[in-house]
């Protein structure tokens, strides 16, 4: 069944919110057993059908590592984000492109803005997300994040969440 | 807090006999510092540009900016590897904007000067005004850069056209090189995607850390309670801390000359060339074995078992870090100023290897390495407050005397993995450097 717009958006939206609230073990359970979280590199040539077994990207989890990263960054060991930074996820523009049977293909915008100390940064793009349907609700199945950025020069890194 | 009557040699404190490194910690902090860095470290080193792997047909063109000069960095049409300043020699306007492409000729925005892949000026543009053979001596062609040099495919520019040869410059640092270049008999190649990001930091603090065994355990304790649960229940489950019994009398950090360092240790990630780990799972295991077999055929066992078991951290003096462990990265260092860096990431890996192979290789790069990965954020952290500590407090010195004492040269001793003895030799380059004692020209 293809879902509406407004319930990939209760999806999305509750996503960010665990993310801006730091539920980030929350936020993994929201993934797939098979699930992929990504973030191509700036430099990608195109980014939209680039395969992280070839090109180097920025983040390539599978759901081993999208556990393992939500449990790192709870640790206060995870220096790059102790104390923890402030974020605050903005979702819009969220389009329904595509469904068969259990699974929607979704576009969205995102901007996350992210403080750190006294320094606050943007990292704004496009996210291409395959949800699926499952008897415990909806998961995300893919999640790719396209920055639009032509270098990490101003966010100086890329720690938190998307 | 510039020093007056600052005196170059004053910021390296060195007493041999008494154990004793201290680097003054202006040498990170100071802006004067850094003025005097790019006249004399960044004006008269071999600074990394790119790979020859990186250009794969005539035309292809790289815009970067190497110890602070904008270069394109290119192959003409002859299939010659170029390097010319980004310049228009008209009236100064930048004639490459792109990031990176290909192109036969660069034309000038501003008045439409056009210039060939060589950098030969084709045309200005204009039917009068100009006498005839006003370019007969080529002054108005691209400038290139003063040298330009290879090796094994690093290509290296100089600014100072009496600089010693790039390979004379290298020293040791040649075998290192060759280590991991002869890991295969196809080609190391960069691979596509790039990391770009920046610290807020000085770019010294990056060079030792890229290759500093004593904050492994300390500053990655997260990455490796990570490599601890994705081992759990494998015969590998008790690798990681059995590593860490062992680190510091496995392996070594060796000055290789000329400021040039390299930590050899062993850590339990898996390499794709070549040693395979259970974690790595068993259908590569025949793959990885094969490199393994064949590089003893080519080496013998003990080189081959050196190529492929050991986790290599290289720095060449001043800015380019080349890490051969888990994956293999190139770390090109831009510094900007005194407390701010551009890195550049690339990942390297053969032509020869299964397409299984190249993603665990990019794979595991991502999983410690870069602005997002679970190991270099903790370390760009770490440098972000060494550097903003030793700017907000009045505490002169920092201590690198981990493993120092008496040497016939410091630029080429050798300690224990987790010893500071790479760093001491990067210092003792930088301050023979600094100081004017090693000119790095011919004589």
């Amino acid at each position: 069944m293809t879902l509406t717009r407004s319930e990939v958006e209760d999806v999305l939206f509750q996503e960010a919110e665990f993310l801006d609230s730091w539920q980030l073990m929350e936020w993994a359970e929201m993934y797939t057993e098979d699930s992929f979280y990504e973030v191509t590199s700036p430099a990608c040539s195109d980014p939209y059908t680039a395969d992280a077994r070839n090109t180097l990207f920025l983040i390539s989890d599978r759901i081993d590592r999208i556990r393992g990263r939500a449990k790192r960054l709870l640790k206060k060991t995870a220096h790059a984000e102790y104390p923890h930074s402030k974020t605050r996820h903005m979702v819009s523009n969220v389009r329904v492109v595509e469904a068969d049977g259990d699974t929607t293909k979704v576009r969205a915008n995102f901007a996350v803005f992210r403080t750190k100390e006294d320094n606050s940064t943007i990292y704004m793009g496009e996210a291409f997300i395959t949800l699926l349907e499952t008897p415990d609700g909806v998961k995300i199945q893919h999640k790719r994040c396209v920055l639009d950025i032509n270098s990490l020069y101003n966010q100086g890194r890329l720690t938190i969440i998307l | 807090m510039a020093l007056d009557g600052w005196q170059p040699t004053k910021l390296i404190d060195a007493d041999a006999e008494a154990g004793s490194f201290r680097v003054h910690r202006d040498a990170y902090r100071s802006d004067e510092v850094f003025e005097r860095e790019k006249a004399l470290i960044f004006n008269k080193c071999w600074l990394y540009l790119g790979h020859q792997t990186e250009l794969k047909k005539k035309g292809d063109f790289f815009a970067r900016r190497v110890g602070g000069r904008d270069i394109i960095f290119n192959l003409d049409k002859n299939g010659k590897v170029g390097a010319h300043y980004n310049t228009c020699t008209h009236r100064a306007s930048k004639i490459c904007r792109e990031h990176s492409g290909n192109a036969r000729t660069f034309t000038c925005p501003y008045h439409g000067w056009v210039f060939n892949s060589e950098g030969q000026l084709s045309s200005q543009n204009a039917k009068t005004g100009y006498k005839e053979g006003i370019n007969d001596d080529g002054h108005l062609n691209l400038k290139a850069v003063e040298r330009l040099e290879e090796y094994r495919g690093f290509w290296f520019v100089n600014f100072n056209p009496k600089a010693i040869s790039l390979y004379d410059y290298l020293d040791d640092g040649r075998d290192a090189i060759d280590a991991l270049m002869d890991q295969t008999e196809a080609q190391q190649v960069i691979l596509s995607g790039e990391h770009t990001y920046s610290i807020n930091a000085n770019y010294k603090l990056l060079c030792e850390n890229s290759y500093d065994g004593y904050h492994l355990f300390p500053v990655h304790a997260s990455y490796f309670d990570y490599l601890r649960d994705q081992m759990a229940g494998t015969p590998a489950a008790d690798l990681i801390d059995a590593t860490i019994a062992d680190y510091s009398s496995n392996g070594a950090v060796r000055g290789l000359g000329n400021g040039h360092a390299i930590l050899d240790s062993y850590v339990p990630t898996g390499r794709p060339v070549a040693q395979w780990l259970p974690s790595m799972g068993a259908s590569v295991k025949p793959e990885i074995e094969a490199k393994y077999a064949r590089l003893v055929e080519r080496f013998g066992e003990e080189r081959a078992n050196y190529i492929a078991t050991t986790q290599k951290n290289l720095v060449i003096f001043p800015n380019l870090v080349i890490n051969d462990i888990l994956s293999v990265t190139v770390r090109v260092i831009e510094p900007e100023a005194k407390d701010r860096i551009r890195v550049t990431a690339w990942a390297m890996g053969p032509t020869d290897e299964s397409e299984e192979l190249r993603a665990m290789r990019l794979d595991n790069f991502v999983s410690f390495l870069g602005p997002a990965g679970f190991g270099s954020p903790d370390d760009i952290e770490m440098l972000e407050i060494c550097q903003t500590a030793a700017a907000h407090t009045p505490v002169e010195w920092s201590e690198i005397s981990k493993g120092f004492g008496p040497a016939e040269d410091h630029c080429k001793v050798t300690g224990a993995p987790d010893d500071e003895v790479q760093m001491q030799a990067y210092w003792t380059m930088w301050d023979r450097v600094m100081s004017g004692e090693v000119t790095l020209e011919v004589e």
